[in-house]
């Protein structure tokens, strides 16, 4: 998982005075949103790192032609969280990977808190801008409780009925024992 | 019951430990209410009026006698004392201290408990028939695809923040025990005419403010398929559902609003994973994994499946007080030398549903005894022993009788469902507990109950409806105007049972009524019914070919304090 650090971030709006601008003019690592997207697609060049932050109402079903394969153009899709019960972009993310084979960098924003981490990373997120207050080592020991779930994800498609538990289990034990101590 | 693996046992330790972390930064303060919320409710602490409410989850409500034990000590060591058993199978703990949350969740992992998803914006637990694997018109046993989809929902990553609860529960009996047709998804275990199992499936029933019954979604899901077709159901809900306002966000008002467009947008999702996603089939369950989890549903070990059934006694030589025991409180079984039986938590000075920490222990002994240390909380709040021989009932019903737990009032008016109510939920508008004692001393007289008969009573403390109010034969709903405590009664209502007919919620007989009055009311309608009922109806069939009016009448004119809508 990969902790964006927004000062340091290569990927940048483009906006102007009232919002975003209606017609960005092609550069690297921008990141458009659906609306300026629709805009400049046609004339867009191919092979330019391009990024797209999307809301989470999006059924993102109607992006796939610029998703996968030879013609995929985005290297980045940014989803949204605004508020942090609001779990539509688990879905949005899970079809992103599981249906279109999306595999650029797919980014959670917003108010996205360090206990979401092993929900996110699940559902195909690599990429996390934590909200302002959240701490790096709780992120990092959030991802570090399970040995292993019961259904498939997209990091691990198979449900548990469907692996060798005991191998896994053999293989987890000592990280297991770690994060029980971290606990307490 | 079901037998953990190591990696079952692994997993709820896991939670338990990053529980454990989650509780310490809140009480650090590092995790400020707001973002803790939503972590503990997915762990079943829900905090209420008093303290902080743990619901334990009781999966599709089968309980061995060491985890009652276990409850038993929790009460005693860490509560007042007391829990109470819920409509949906689990039980509620009311007075521990949120410090000591995680020091209760290791002792429930000890026993193979938790309380994952018992509260929170996700898919509880998931009920059933509390007569599964024993009931003798049983199609399908539920139980084994109830665990598996227990595990498939348990922390499924992309459902943990849904727009509002979500319930599912499942049967596979002739007769729905389950109350399927009121969840947001019920499941019918099925047979076609080739002998393959599949599930019909209906979504989108839910009580709360608006009472709905589900629709047909699925005619026949083959049962491998299940897992990927509930996946649709519940990312088109996740996707749609409304989040914009609270009463509407239940998958019932979305399936309402979009009628044939919502099952064809499950039928196409269903078709997308199936088609299209990566191992999207790899949730298709195989044979092997139905075998093995169904391996842990045989027989008890022990157990005689070829024992005759005991010679019976002439009825007229047993005590009358056994035979009424017998006849509401026993069950018929699968195997002929077996029964099921009741053991009522409906009893004089106890709320409906309670238990102390002692009774725990009586019941987990009387399960070790009699019934092969296993247990079954019901839909309607009480306990069940589900393997007990024949000739061992006298025995059982002496032992009972001393906890406690022999009231003959199974199906009665007094064994009737009932919410925590005003005394501990933070939502109720009303209290139910005064209200159920009222009612359950004013019917104390068995004679009376007897000739009553068959009824479901129904109370909730408001229209929340987790005492289930819409579906009572007779519903009582607490309602607050002005800051005072008022009652609502409906009538006719029906859970699905083959008693109460097809789903259907219970119609208002006028105005609310004040608390003082309600047991006047119940008694006025009761009686209206006795004097009106032809040879062998019961409650429900003379509300229903009555209609309200009569019902109405009689209970308008005991009004004291409140008066009659002008018609």
């Amino acid at each position: 998982m990969k902790f964006v650090d927004p000062r340091h971030d290569r990927w940048h709006r483009v906006e102007g005075e009232d919002g975003p601008l209606a017609q960005p003019d092609p550069q690297a690592h921008r990141l458009l949103t659906l609306e300026q997207w629709h805009a400049v697609r046609e004339t867009w060049p191919h092979g330019l790192p391009t990024g797209l932050i999307l809301p989470n109402t999006l059924d993102v079903d109607t992006l796939a032609e610029d998703l996968r394969g030879p013609r995929a153009r985005l290297s980045l899709v940014v989803l949204q969280f605004p508020k942090w019960t609001d779990g539509r972009a688990y879905s949005q993310a899970r079809v992103l990977r599981a249906r279109h084979r999306f595999d650029g960098e797919l980014r959670a924003v917003g108010e996205v808190l360090v206990d979401m981490l092993p929900l996110l990373q699940r559902t195909g997120f690599d990429a996390v801008q934590l909200r302002h207050d959240q701490n790096l080592d709780a992120a990092v020991r959030a991802l570090g409780f399970f040995a292993g779930h019961y259904q498939g994800d997209v990091t691990q498609p198979r449900p548990a009925f469907a692996r060798d538990l005991s191998a896994e289990l053999a293989a987890a034990r000592d990280g297991a024992e770690l994060f029980a101590g971290q606990g307490i | 019951m079901y037998q953990y693996t190591d990696f079952d046992r692994r997993f709820v330790r896991a939670r338990a430990v990053q529980f454990r972390d989650q509780l310490r930064r809140h009480l650090d303060g590092e995790l400020p209410d707001d973002d803790f919320r939503p972590l503990r409710l997915q762990n079943g602490w829900y905090v209420q009026r008093h303290a902080p409410m743990l619901r334990v989850a009781v999966p599709y409500g089968e309980l061995s006698s060491r985890q009652l034990h276990q409850l038993a000590r929790i009460a005693r060591e860490f509560d007042r004392d007391y829990g109470h058993f819920t409509t949906r199978q689990n039980l509620q703990f009311n007075w521990i201290p949120l410090p000591r949350a995680a020091d209760v969740m290791d002792l429930l992992a000890e026993v193979d408990m938790h309380g994952i998803q018992t509260s929170g914006n996700c898919i509880r637990n998931i009920t059933t028939d509390a007569l599964a694997g024993i009931a003798p018109d049983e199609v399908v046993d539920p139980r084994p695809y109830a665990e598996i989809l227990r595990q498939w929902s348990t922390l499924h990553p992309e459902f943990a923040f849904l727009p509002r609860k979500f319930k599912i529960a499942i049967f596979g009996a002739t007769e729905d025990r389950a109350a399927t047709a009121w969840h947001d998804i019920g499941l019918q275990l099925l047979k076609n005419a080739a002998g393959e199992v599949g599930f019909k499936v209906l979504v989108g029933g839910g009580m709360g403010r608006t009472p709905i019954v589900g629709s047909i979604v699925g005619d026949f899901v083959p049962w491998q398929q299940i897992l990927v077709y509930i996946e649709a159901i519940v990312r088109v809900y996740n996707r749609l559902g409304r989040r914009d306002n609270l009463y509407k966000a239940r998958i019932k008002i979305l399936v309402k609003a979009e009628g044939q467009a919502f099952a064809d947008a499950v039928n196409a999702e269903f078709r997308h994973i199936l088609q299209h996603d990566q191992e999207g089939a790899a949730h298709l369950i195989p044979r092997s994994e139905l075998d093995r989890v169904a391996g842990s549903f045989q027989l008890p070990p022990g157990l005689d499946a070829q024992r005759a059934p005991s010679a019976a006694t002439a009825p007229h030589t047993l005590p009358v007080a056994y035979r009424r025991w017998l006849e509401r409180n026993v069950h018929a079984h699968r195997l002929p030398a077996y029964r099921a039986v009741t053991l009522s938590l409906k009893r004089a000075g106890h709320a409906p549903g309670d238990a102390t920490g002692d009774q725990m222990d009586r019941a987990a002994e009387l399960a070790t005894r009699f019934s092969h240390g296993e247990l079954r909380v019901t839909h309607d709040q009480n306990l069940l022993l589900p393997w007990v021989r024949d000739d061992e009932l006298q025995a059982l019903w002496l032992a009972a009788r001393e906890a406690g737990f022999a009231t003959p009032n199974i199906g009665l008016l007094t064994d009737m469902i009932a919410c925590p109510g005003g005394d501990f939920c933070a939502l109720a508008n009303a209290r139910s507990i005064p209200v159920a004692a009222a009612i359950s001393e004013r019917f104390e007289d068995l004679d009376r109950l007897y000739d009553i008969g068959d009824i479901d009573l129904h109370l909730s403390g408001c229209i929340n409806s987790c005492g289930h109010h819409h579906s009572g034969h007779i519903g009582i709903l607490g309602v607050d105007k002005d800051g005072a405590e008022w009652y609502q009664i409906t009538l006719a209502g029906s859970d699905g049972s083959r008693l109460s007919g097809d789903a259907t919620p219970g119609k208002v007989i006028g105005p609310s009524f004040a608390a003082e009055e309600v047991p006047d009311v119940i008694e006025a309608v009761i009686e209206t019914y006795r004097r009106e009922r032809r040879p062998g109806e019961r409650f429900i069939d003379t509300s229903r070919r009555l209609g309200p009016l009569p019902f109405r009448a009689a209970a308008d004119a005991v009004r004291r304090t409140t008066a009659p809508a002008v018609a």
